[in-house]
């Protein structure tokens, strides 16, 4: 039985720690996109969904 | 190069691309594209894939380890069968296959778009990290059974040798070029590991091996698998295949965020050159930007 614990537990922290890797990733890139666009950029973005125009912080 | 329109309806689940993306944020006269800000369907969609991949996930290991019977033949090694083949199948066909086929759209001329460089690259790292999730998890399933962590048999030589590949076509993209010349070049390698899919399916029908041979998709169609046993290895394949779409979105989702940075790096320099006050950006201001 430990070979079955082993192998499902190998499995699990691979994924578990990508999956934590890739959203941390993500982050790290939206913040530095909203950073690097933010000066150059005025500060108004538009709701696709709502159709809507809205402020948004710097 | 940029994105085509072609290739929006594809890219609506994984929100598009910087070029296809509706204008988020209004740019001034710098050059710089909208930034690629992610829609709110798309994050919901995204969001509701992670959610049934997590419940599918724990409900494959708690089925696979405390509720399925054990084996005639393996024992409790059989629960090792609910989880290995799965995250086999999403490395070899699902990813690596849905990374040739996008390389080769990418090499078509009239499908030619960046969105298809992206979700190769996207695949092929998820991909890279479940066929590391078999080769590991078949060796722990292999000692018990054949009395050895690893053999040299077809099937397993020939998945070792595909994430070689992949390991390649990783490393090539980090080799700084265009994005259309890495885009390009990475397909051809792509197209090129991808020959090794089908010898790796065929390994233990060509060639005498260790590996059994297909539980499911075997030759003649006859699921060797019955009761629970069989509903909880199809929901192990279900609940990997939705943990591998939900990786597959977030690491698109990165490449979308890097090219955009990538793509507006020296724009954002001139742009911040023009705010200091530091003169007219004429040819000389752009070389000095570019040198440092």
């Amino acid at each position: 039985m430990r070979y079955v614990v082993a192998g499902y537990a190998f499995i699990l922290i691979v994924l578990a720690v990508y999956a934590v890797q890739l959203v941390w990733r993500r982050r790290r890139l939206a913040q530095a996109v909203a950073r690097v666009a933010g000066p150059v950029m005025a500060p108004v973005a538009t709701d696709p969904a709502a159709g809507t125009v809205t402020e948004v912080a710097p | 190069m940029t994105d085509n329109s072609t290739t929006t309806t594809v890219a609506e689940a994984f929100g598009p691309g910087p070029a296809a993306h509706p204008p988020t944020t209004v740019a001034t006269n710098t050059g710089v594209t909208p930034s690629p800000v992610q829609s709110p369907r798309s994050r919901m969609v995204e969001r509701t894939i992670g959610i049934l991949a997590l419940v599918g996930t724990i409900a494959t290991v708690w089925l696979g380890i405390w509720v399925t019977p054990p084996d005639k033949v393996q024992g409790d090694l059989v629960r090792l069968v609910y989880i290995h083949p799965g995250v086999a199948w999403v490395a070899l066909y699902l990813a690596f296959g849905l990374a040739a086929v996008s390389s080769l759209l990418y090499l078509w001329p009239r499908t030619r778009s960046l969105f298809w460089d992206r979700l190769a690259a996207a695949a092929v790292e998820v991909g890279v990290v479940f066929n590391v999730c078999t080769l590991v998890s078949g060796s722990i399933w292999g000692r018990p059974t054949w009395g050895v962590w690893w053999a040299w048999d077809a099937r397993l030589t020939s998945t070792a040798v595909l994430l070689v590949l992949f390991l390649g076509y990783l490393a090539l993209r980090r080799v700084p070029a265009e994005p259309e010349v890495r885009a390009r070049r990475s397909a051809f390698v792509a197209l090129f590991a991808a020959v090794d899919i089908p010898i790796i399916h065929f390994s233990v029908n060509w060639w005498n091996t260790l590996h059994q041979g297909a539980t499911v998709l075997n030759p003649n169609l006859s699921a060797k698998i019955h009761g629970s046993m069989a509903w909880t290895l199809l929901l192990g394949f279900v609940a990997l295949t939705l943990v591998f779409v939900w990786m597959l979105l977030v690491r698109f989702r990165i490449g979308v965020l890097e090219d955009w940075l990538g793509a507006n790096e020296l724009d954002l320099a001139l742009a911040e050159r023009q705010s200091e006050g530091t003169g007219p950006l004429d040819g000389s201001a752009a070389d000095r930007v570019g040198a440092a």
